[in-house]
């Protein structure tokens, strides 16, 4: 028997609410009587789902009151991690806080505050606001892991990252280290469509992915060979006359140089690097050439594979750039910064942080390109060309692994205190032994969660927030689209959560930042933040119900009238802004954070080779472990193996296995599979086991699945440009789990 | 190997056995009764037939889901387990009937053409009731080793088997009256058990070398998977081989052994055969499917269930 | 009248089981039940030559369903749009229908007793709306409409593409129709 409301009660409000269980955003309507959730649907008028929901978006309403959810403030009452916990207010818990902070700043220094956060869950322009009000430089989220160390390469190059393709009018499709199918699900839609037109699909992905099953060229290339395959295709598109002569003519400076550089990076340079053969090599690049107007999907994968992620960015760049896929029909568009509300930026009051608190940024010395030193001349231009500035939340952050290092060591100073919001950095950071000991190390850390994390259950003080249907959410992809979705509060917070930006709020009015914070809650701040666009409205909520989203009139070739947003104006082919930041003007290979060529002997102890997906349903990164209807569905963690390695090993399917780098190893389960390659192996990520319960030491098993515990912040594993570290690509062995070690 | 899906259970196969066998022997019991001249089974055997077939009835009610509203299966006479119940209702009704003519206290013990009315009737529906678990399951033409004619035969020769061991064993504990149809038992059972002997291994064969994959993979499991041990030790050997040795060397003690065999050998066929219906023909991936799903006492079950 | 049909194009459909769950999740089923798999055939061959497809299960509402015939209570039954369900309240458990359904649809309620299975939304459906797990299907693998209406999606996908049903021989005459590859 369905749960159908019935939609005729005259009680019932309809209220246009997102799902905000990953990026995408999905518009959903929530049926609301008396203050009470009733139902949860895909809204059939929202453009980016048209309807249709995910396996976890289907749990929106479980979600809102589970058992498990953190409903009022806590402060710690045992040892840190011991479980005990005393239920405060949280007038208490703010003031306590403020007061702590306040002495740590006086102490130490503003600089000793860090913020540790996820990526794009909340409304992180709060936080922010809240830091550089406070003064500290050291606020930074694993957003290295996620698009953002991509963007600010490309807007060095051609001043805006793509983000936005306009797949309706192109011909072909590079999914370069993405699975929409289980990670974008929107997009996979939007491809399958696009697909009966006769576009072209190329994955580039070590596994055999839902996504690479519908492609019409799959490349299964070696983990973190990445840039091995983007400068051969350079090389074939350059050499075999594929490139657009009219566009690098009109736009670009530097193509000799860029040509002479990438003689050298042939296919059959390539074929041993990448463990592709060179015929495929050059069937990618003609493909991805001849077929115009084409597209470069971003994936994560690049984000991820640390010591050549920079260089790999830098050269799939230029291949936008020499075949004139930028910001015309069909093609990767640049569509600068939002024109006519206010961005995220404008809400971070960036201004304010003194400029020799921003000297003090933890890692802007090693990794320039995501912190001031990069973004502030990034951003100089882009101000220049386009009048805005990326967010500089995201784009210009301290360095987690540095910053953790700090809180561990005390140097280069001591970090004494850390606020994680919207984040588990213990699942979802690098390394985790490095992480779990900072957050046991730090004098005071304050956690605003849904759950009792491994995270939270090292705080002093686990605060409970609101979740999507409890707040109103604007949604801009990192503060940078021009274009904005604006949806409203389903309901008021219920218990005593409160939202992220009611959190930050608080804390800044007992720390004297009152005038800073007019908006008394996150409509107002919303409605202050749409007020430019002129709609005929007076309320945020008024906004969402009578148009929700704001769509600017599409502009192609911009750059036709305003240049690029680079100090040439024109494409940098050979990057002048990277020189100045000391980096290469052109990208060069640099080979996979660890591999068997470079460490022939770590690689006869660790002869394969692993990497870690993201992408898998139904769970999202960390999250949703605890709700039953999905777990149901995938139980336990999967390595991928394949069939002919783990006959080697000795290994059955479904066997528990230890996958260890040099780093520690963890287990999960074997899947034998024909996806990838006999020398590759694939773990999940995210994994942990909150129905153990979350006390040290084990702490919801965060450390016994965890693939975090196997990868590198090291800084030699770590990418020059922007510090983004090693997941992927490392070496590792495994091994079949004995007897009680087995679950 | 684990499956989600559920199926039916150890009840129902020991139903089938019980109903199946008491129906034969109301059959033989009703067919001596009427045709051979000294002919009639012990009161034993008479009283117990019926009493089989209600337990039978009882375990198949257990079986049910919602035990308390098990009046419901009379409802569509469509239905095969609908027929079957009805007839089973009957088989008992009228097996307590005809086995009530041996007691002098009930009245109309002296009326003989009604005792032979209630017999005839008897062995009717023992025969339905005997035959129709075969016709059941031969219906199901996605469980390949159920499905076709051959089951209904099986199931059959069987029921008779177990219908003239449990005779026997009846007549050996309280003699009967006459002893016609005690004489012929043994005999009976011989053929029936080596007609059995025959039938399986054809069927095996049929279904091996038969229409579909589906069905010779099926079959597979009976000759050297999951059911091979059973199916050899249990039936050929413990149920059809060694009963047939002990009932051709004759004597009390080997007929009593004998007849108790071929019980044992009917109760494995049955679970064996139900069991044998897990196998349904896999849809493309199921298989896979449903062995990753929990299989129940995973910690996460336990602790986020009443969530 | 109506003949409400299915179509699952094994093209769109990427496996990630939302169906499944807006299926759970909105019918209140307990967690163990599940009326509408994805199931998932392959990676077949040797890397990297290989292939995979995900199959949407759910009935089939066959036009001929062997389940309707056996339930010896009555409560499973066929309407005249061809929606197959149960008749909760008549339903005994006995779980012939269990074993007689092809196509794993049938499933047992452990808590209650009785067996339950999809009925295609039938209470959404007969109010004009698409089953929940049609409707939450962002990839649109899954098409619900009446075979009897021509101006249908299910009509012209049923008789333009290449469409197929699974165990066509058993004669069950399924009204889930897949497009494959
Ligand atoms: N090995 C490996 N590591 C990875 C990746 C990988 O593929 N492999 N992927 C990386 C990527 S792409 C990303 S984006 C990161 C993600 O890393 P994180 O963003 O840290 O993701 P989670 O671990 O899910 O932690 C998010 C936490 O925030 C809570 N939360 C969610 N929404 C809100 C909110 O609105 N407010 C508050 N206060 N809390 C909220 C959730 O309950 C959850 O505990 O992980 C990265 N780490
Ligand atoms: N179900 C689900 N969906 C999600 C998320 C989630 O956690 N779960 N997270 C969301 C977030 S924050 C993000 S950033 C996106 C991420 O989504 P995606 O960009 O799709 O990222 P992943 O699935 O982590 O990895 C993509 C692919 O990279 C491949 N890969 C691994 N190593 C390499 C390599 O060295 N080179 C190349 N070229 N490919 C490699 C993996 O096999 C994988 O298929 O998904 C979002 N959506
Ligand atoms: S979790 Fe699923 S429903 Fe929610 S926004 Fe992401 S894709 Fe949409
Ligand atoms: S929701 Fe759609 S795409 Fe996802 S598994 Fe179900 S049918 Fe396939
Ligand atoms: S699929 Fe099974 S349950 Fe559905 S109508 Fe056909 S036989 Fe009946
Ligand atoms: S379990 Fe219920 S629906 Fe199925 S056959 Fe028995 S009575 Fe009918
Ligand atoms: S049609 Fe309705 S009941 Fe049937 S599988 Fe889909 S959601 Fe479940
Ligand atoms: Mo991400």
């Amino acid at each position: 028997m369905s749960t159908d409301v019935d939609l005729k009660d005259p009680g019932i409000q309809v209220k246009k609410s997102v799902c905000f269980f990953c990026h995408n955003n999905c518009g959903m309507l929530v049926y609301v009587k008396d203050g009470k959730v009733l139902h949860v649907e895909g809204d059939d008028d929202y453009p980016v789902n048209n309807g249709g929901l995910c396996s976890r978006g289907n749990v929106n309403q479980i979600f809102l009151d589970h058992p498990d959810r953190l409903n009022y403030p806590l402060k710690r009452a045992g040892k840190r991690g011991e479980g005990k916990w005393e239920r405060v207010t949280w007038e208490q818990a703010l003031d306590e806080i403020a007061a702590r902070l306040t002495q740590i700043k006086e102490e130490f220094g503003a600089e000793a505050l860090a913020t540790a956060g996820g990526t794009q869950r909340t409304d992180d322009w709060a936080r922010r606001r809240f830091m550089n009000l406070y003064g500290s430089p050291n606020g930074f989220h694993n957003a290295h892991l996620c698009w953002i160390p991509t963007f600010m390469v490309e807007t060095a190059i051609y001043g805006w990252c793509p983000f936005e393709i306009d797949m309706g009018n192109s011909r072909c499709l590079v999914l370069w280290g993405q699975n929409p199918a289980a990670s974008v699900l929107p997009e996979m839609s939007q491809i399958s469509n696009f697909k009966k037109n006769g576009l072209k699909l190329i994955v580039i992905d070590p596994r055999f992915t839902e996504s690479a099953a519908k492609a019409d060229l799959w490349l299964p290339l070696r983990p973190g060979s990445d840039s091995a395959l983007a400068l051969a295709w350079l090389n074939v598109i350059i050499w075999e006359g594929l490139y657009d002569s009219a566009f690098i003519e009109n736009c670009c400076v530097g193509f000799d140089e860029l040509a002479k550089h990438v003689q050298q990076y042939t296919p059959e340079w390539a074929a041993p690097l990448t463990w592709l053969d060179p015929e495929q090599i050059r069937l990618g690049a003609r493909m991805y050439a001849t077929n115009k107007p084409g597209n470069i999907q971003w994936g994560t994968a690049v984000d991820q594979i640390g010591r050549p992620g920079g260089a790999t960015m830098h050269a799939r760049a230029l291949l936008r750039a020499v075949t004139g896929n930028l910001d015309a029909p069909g093609s990767d568009l640049l569509t600068g910064p939002a024109q006519d509300f206010m961005t995220d930026e404008e809400m971070e009051a960036n201004d304010w942080l003194p400029e020799e608190q921003k000297a003090k940024q933890l890692g802007s010395d090693k990794f320039k390109l995501i912190t001031w030193e990069g973004y502030g001349k990034i951003a100089a231009i882009t101000r220049e060309v386009w009048g805005k500035a990326p967010t500089a939340e995201w784009m210009c952050e301290a360095h987690p692994p540095t910053v953790f290092n700090a809180m561990i060591t005390g140097e280069p100073y001591p970090v004494k205190a850390i606020i994680t919001l919207a984040s588990n950095p213990i699942n979802s950071y690098g390394q985790t032994s490095q992480v779990i000991e900072a957050l046991r190390k730090v004098d005071f850390h304050v956690s605003v969660e849904y759950w009792m994390t491994p995270t939270a259950a090292l705080a002093d003080y686990v605060l409970p927030t609101a979740c999507t249907l409890e707040r109103p959410t604007i949604t801009s992809t990192y503060g940078c689209s021009d274009f904005l979705l604006a949806s409203q509060r389903a309901i008021p917070p219920m218990y005593e959560r409160r939202t992220d930006y009611d959190f930050w709020r608080g804390l800044a009015l007992r720390m004297g930042q009152d005038e800073m914070w007019p908006w008394e809650n996150l409509e107002e701040a919303n409605y202050y933040r749409i007020y430019p666009l002129g709609y005929p409205v007076s309320s945020y909520d008024e906004f969402v119900e009578n148009y929700r989203f704001h769509f600017p009139e599409r502009e192609y070739y911009k750059y036709g009238r305003l240049g690029f947003a680079t100090p040439s104006r024109r494409v940098e082919l050979v990057s002048s802004t990277l020189a100045e930041l000391g980096y290469p003007s052109m990208p060069s290979y640099v080979g996979p954070a660890e591999n068997e060529i470079d460490d022939p002997e770590l690689a006869e102890k660790y002869p394969l080779v692993m990497t870690s997906v993201g992408g898998f349903m139904p769970y999202h990164h960390s999250e949703h472990f605890q709700i039953k209807e999905l777990r149901f569905l995938r139980h336990a963690p999967r390595v991928e193996i394949n069939p002919e390695t783990a006959a080697k090993l000795g290994i059955q399917q479904g066997d528990w296995v230890w996958v260890e780098t040099r780093r520690g190893r963890i287990k999960q389960q074997a899947e034998l599979t024909q996806a990838i390659h006999p020398r590759v192996v694939t773990t999940e990520r995210g994994w942990w086991y909150p129905e153990r319960g979350v006390v040290e030491p084990d702490l919801g098993g965060c450390l016994e699945s965890n693939p975090n515990v196997l990868t590198s912040v090291a800084d030699e594993h770590c990418d020059p440009l922007s510090g983004t570290w090693a997941n992927r690509g490392l070496l590792c062995r495994v091994y079949k789990v004995d007897g009680k070690d087995g679950q | 190997m684990e499956h989600k899906e559920d199926i039916w259970g150890w009840m129902l196969a020991v139903d089938f056995f019980f109903a199946g066998m008491g129906g034969a022997m109301l059959v033989i019991g009703g067919v001596a009764g009427l045709f051979l001249d000294q002919g009639s089974a012990s009161w034993l055997g008479n009283i117990l037939a019926p009493l089989f077939i209600a337990l039978g009835a009882g375990l198949l009610i257990l079986e049910l889901g919602r035990p308390f509203r098990a009046w419901r299966v009379f409802m569509n006479p469509k239905a095969i387990l609908t027929v079957g119940a009805w007839c089973m209702l009957l088989a008992i009704g009228l097996g307590l009937i005809s086995a009530s003519f041996a007691f002098e206290i009930f009245p109309w013990s002296g009326a003989s053409a009604l005792r032979q009315a209630a017999a005839a009737l008897g062995a009717v529906f023992g025969l339905v009731v005997a035959t129709y678990p075969g016709i059941l399951l031969g219906r199901h033409k996605a469980r390949p080793f159920w499905s076709g004619p051959g089951m209904m035969v099986l199931f059959l020769v069987s029921s008779l088997a177990t219908g003239c061991a449990a005779l026997l064993l009846s007549g050996l504990i309280v003699p009967p009256e006459t002893s016609g149809l005690q004489a012929i038992l043994p005999g009976l059972t011989i053929g029936l058990l080596a007609f059995q002997l025959l039938l399986w291994p054809a069927y095996l064969w049929v279904k091996h070398s038969g229409t579909t994959d589906r069905e010779a993979r099926a079959a597979e499991l009976w000759l050297k998977g999951d059911f091979s041990l059973g199916f050899l030790a249990g039936v050929l050997l413990a149920g059809t081989l060694l009963p047939l040795a002990c009932l051709m060397l004759g004597g009390t003690i080997f007929q009593a052994i004998g007849a108790l065999l071929v019980l044992v050998g009917g109760l494995f066929i049955r679970l064996l055969v139900i069991y044998s219906g897990v196998y349904r023909t896999w849809l493309p991936g199921e298989e896979k499917y449903r062995s990753r799903l929990p299989t129940g006492d995973e910690a996460f079950l336990k602790a986020l269930k009443s969530k | 009248m109506a003949r409400y049909a299915i179509v699952l194009d094994t093209r769109r459909c990427i496996g990630c089981h939302s169906c499944t769950v807006a299926c759970r999740v909105n019918n209140n089923l307990p967690v163990d039940m599940i009326y509408n798999p994805v199931t998932t055939v392959g990676p077949t061959g040797i890397f990297p030559d290989v292939h995979m497809v995900h199959i949407p299960l759910l009935c089939m509402h066959c036009a001929n369903p062997p389940c309707v015939e056996c339930c010896p209570t009555g409560a499973s039954q066929q309407r005249e749009d061809g929606i197959v369900w149960v008749d909760e309240d008549k339903c005994v458990g006995c779980k012939a229908c269990v074993m007689a359904c092809p196509y794993g649809a049938r499933i047992p309620n452990h808590e209650t007793g009785i067996v339950q299975k999809c009925d295609f939304c039938m209470d959404r459906v007969l109010v004009g709306k698409e089953p929940f797990c049609v409707k939450t299907c962002h990839q649109r693998a899954r098409i619900f409409g009446d075979l009897d209406d021509k101006t249908s999606e299910v009509y012209k996908l049923v008789n333009r593409e290449p469409v197929t049903r699974l165990l066509p021989e058993l004669g069950t005459e399924p009204h889930a129709f897949y497009i494959l590859d």
